[in-house]
């Protein structure tokens, strides 16, 4: 029997005690044990590497984790002081929201005004007090009155997520658990979802798992740190964790704001900040203009050289007009060129049609009108599991190669050995990138690839793999397209880019040129890097 | 003007001239079924002709062998007079093969006309209500309706996949090899995907205990008794004419 009595003191939004997560067959939890406590309008971040348990912590908060995901959980949970066992998980959703990383998962397929109304409808209340609730979390989020009646299919990514939002707002719990919100979102909608969900609420408790920081983490109390068997490495205010782990972060793949990367690069120096930061302009506002070198030289590596264009070209498109299979024309009058051995930026807000352009590019859509020329070229889907067919890691390679030898040799090449028996699907999402990149360069069938969001839901050791292992790819006279929202990793990897939006290319030059025009990315619906206050800072301080 | 009829009144009333349909095996019942529905359809809603017909193409297909029998052997096919036999009126002066193709393709207009007017969500919402329906199974058809278009972009997505391992684009019409090549992989995804949305319908508080409330419930309107009156007179007059003996 579990005491269904909330306690005397004043409870906290939710408190684990040596909670820790097990899943059916595993011999170790996916994390834990956990101590942790949140108290009202708390908001908390929750850091960690992939895998480490930050999304199953989340899920046995309401007892989803064991009541409907398999698994065990030991320790003790009390929401608002009460055992979380006191109720199923669906009684939870009057005290706790639950934001998912995937809009479509929350959404289940009604009107915008139905969706936002439906955990409201759950709690049995009057229609007019629904109705006043849906208004209230509309006009929070702003959202337009005339999205009232469409059906949530027809709304974009980033209004899907808005919409998303809206309905866990509208539930006005005591606590809001958000799972990655962001990880699908170009950055001006990532911005916007983040300012939204952090408008200050002195009543409700936030615990959030976001691996985007920088825009993020001015606005969270407290962050908490899970290493790589999900316990907790450390805790603390934002300001002096950074500074005091940021060895310990960088050293387990878990992500950090750029600030505390360059906090550490002058620490390094001898230049040592009163405050720690955790924003560039925290740090700009103070630094004397004799720690130049140590900026430009922290710029550089994340600025990445020009080439020169002299590569023969690869694969070039003529006056194209692209569709996505089946479906109606995205993009027109598309004239673009790769050459070997070259890495081209594709970038672009939400359905721009940059996943289309990678799949025309490859040669693998046909063209609505225009001319393709060059060889076919390979694609790292968004979603991995979409090219995996065979049942284990090793014959997924066969497939490719029917060399077992040369199989297990990828393999070893890719990280991947010691899980050549696991079944693709069971791979953690930084394995399953890597998989799909060893069987498209198992072979030299592939001398372009378009890579499509190849950094989605990866910690930093993973993103830092990857970009290892595009290079490589590079460096074998490999052409590779990379399609991604993330300005930073497109500046650090790729000499050109592409930008589109309005139904076309809106730009094709240099990444360093286009990421710095203010007016293009503002069209396109982008945001500069985080990196580029401290591109304006060395500017200033050598014009002076 | 029929999208705004009350989802289960017309519902019903589908279901009465459907039974007429089936009860009354006369040729000029189905004609007169076919050329009222397909009139509803392409001037009251402006509904494409084209869509229409598209929609009727595989109830066509079913009821093609009757006719062809009845036009090419000038016979008709056991099965059809069977069927012709059990109706509880049946006019023997006409074709039977005929009269079953026309009968076919009446109850896919009526079908058609169902679907194709009525918001899938004010239905389910209106069965919640007035039928009972309960919501975790009203959710479940929200959820469905939701899974269908994913479920075609995951599939447009693993053919994708197979084309780019084949070297060349893939084909616009799938064949049988590729359709069982894609099946494993589609179920596949769309379990996970059901059993992530029904997480996340749960932590949304469905299932929960207590009443829940059911909001933007269509109501019946005075338009939904006049609608059904007129209906209900068409048919009754309809009938009056095919049955009254001549």
């Amino acid at each position: 029997m579990h005491d269904s009595r909330p306690t005397r003191e004043i409870a906290a939004a939710v408190a684990y005690d040596a909670v820790a997560v097990r899943y059916p067959y595993c011999d170790r939890p996916a994390v834990g044990p956990v101590d942790l406590a949140l108290c009202r309008g708390e908001r908390v971040l929750l850091l960690g590497p992939s895998g480490s348990g930050k999304s199953s912590l989340l899920l046995a908060a309401t007892g989803l984790i064991p009541r409907s995901i398999p698994g065990e959980v030991s320790g003790a949970i009390r929401l608002g002081g009460m055992p979380v066992e006191s109720r199923v998980p669906a009684d939870w959703s009057r005290h706790v929201a639950f934001a998912f990383q995937d809009a479509d998962l929350t959404l289940c397929g009604m009107r915008v005004e139905d969706e936002i109304a439906f955990a409201v409808e759950s709690r049995g209340l009057p229609e007019p007090e629904v109705a006043a609730c849906v208004s209230a979390a509309m006009q929070r989020i702003g959202i337009p009155d005339a999205w009232r009646h469409r059906r949530t299919a027809t709304l974009s990514g980033g209004e899907k997520q808005l919409v998303a939002l809206a309905a866990v707002m509208a539930q006005e719990g005591a606590l809001l658990l958000v799972d990655e919100p962001t990880a699908h979102l170009a950055p001006q909608a990532a911005d916007q979802l983040h300012r939204l969900l952090l408008q200050r609420d002195p009543e409700q408790a936030i615990l959030l798992v976001d691996h985007r920081l920088d825009g993020l983490i001015a606005a969270i109390d407290r962050v908490v740190m899970l290493d790589g068997a999900g316990q907790v490495l450390a805790e603390g205010l934002p300001h002096a964790l950074f500074r005091d782990q940021h060895r310990a972060l960088s050293e387990r793949g878990i992500w950090s704001p750029i600030a505390s990367h360059l906090d550490a690069a002058l620490i390094a120096a001898g230049v040592v900040l009163d405050a720690p930061p955790l924003t560039l302009d925290e740090i700009f506002a103070s630094l004397p203009t004799q720690a130049r070198p140590i900026v430009s030289a922290f710029v550089a590596e994340r600025i990445v050289a020009p080439t020169h264009a002299n590569a023969r070209p690869l694969v070039r498109l003529e006056s194209a007009d692209c569709a996505p299979f089946l479906g109606p024309t995205v993009l027109r009058n598309v004239s673009l060129e790769i050459g070997a051995g070259e890495i081209l930026g594709i970038l672009g807000p939400n359905g721009a049609g940059k996943s289309t352009l990678g799949a025309c590019l490859a040669g693998v859509l046909r063209l609505k009108a225009g001319r393709r020329s060059g060889p076919i070229g390979g694609i790292a889907f968004q979603k991995p599991e979409t090219q995996f067919t065979e049942g284990s890691v090793l014959e997924e390679v066969m497939a490719a190669i029917r060399d077992r030898g040369k199989a297990t040799e990828i393999l070893a090449r890719w990280g991947l050995s010691h899980v050549s028996r696991t079944h693709p699907y069971q791979l953690s999402q930084g394995q399953k990138r890597r998989l799909a990149l060893a069987v498209l360069t198992a072979t030299g069938h592939w001398p372009l690839l378009v890579l499509d969001e190849p950094l989605a839901g990866l910690d930093a050791n993973g993103a830092a793999a990857v970009e290892r292992d595009i290079e490589r790819l590079c460096r074998d006279g490999r052409a590779v397209a990379l399609i991604t929202h993330d300005m930073d990793f497109a500046l650090k990897v790729c000499p050109r880019a592409i930008v589109v939006g309005d139904g076309g290319i809106l730009a094709d030059g240099p990444t360093p040129l286009l990421l710095r025009d203010e007016a293009l990315l503002a069209r396109a619906g982008l945001r500069p890097p985080a990196i580029a206050p401290a591109m304006h800072w060395l500017e200033r301080v050598t014009a002076c | 003007m029929l999208t705004t009829i009350h989802p289960l009144v017309k519902l019903a009333l589908c279901l009465i001239w459907l039974a007429a349909c089936l009860a009354v095996f006369d040729l000029r019942l189905q004609i007169a079924t076919i050329l009222i529905a397909a009139t509803a359809l392409v001037l009251l809603d402006r509904i494409s002709p084209f869509l229409v017909l598209s929609l009727m193409l595989p109830f066509v297909l079913f009821g093609f062998g009757f006719l062809t029998t009845n036009l090419a052997c000038h016979q008709e096919a056991d099965f059809a007079r069977h069927i012709a036999e059990h109706a509880l009126f049946a006019a023997p002066e006409w074709s039977v093969g005929l009269t079953l193709f026309l009968r076919t393709i009446a109850i896919g207009l009526l079908s058609a006309l169902f679907v194709l007017t009525t918001d899938p969500g004010r239905f389910v919402r209106a069965l919640m209500a007035h039928a009972r329906l309960s919501p975790q199974i009203g959710y479940a058809l929200f959820s469905v309706l939701q899974l269908v278009p994913e479920l075609a972009a995951e599939a447009r997505q693993i053919r994708l996949a197979h084309a780019m391992k084949r070297g060349r684009p893939p084909r616009r019409w799938i064949g049988p090899i590729e359709t069982a090549r894609l099946l494993i992989p589609v179920l596949a995804f769309a379990i996970r995907r059901a059993g992530r949305a029904a997480i996340a319908l749960e932590a949304r508080g469905l299932g929960s205990s207590g009443k829940r409330t059911v909001i933007n419930v269509p109501e019946i309107r005075r338009r939904d008794f006049v609608f059904s009156a007129a209906t209900i007179a068409l048919l009754a007059l309809l009938l009056a004419v095919v049955l009254t003996p001549t």
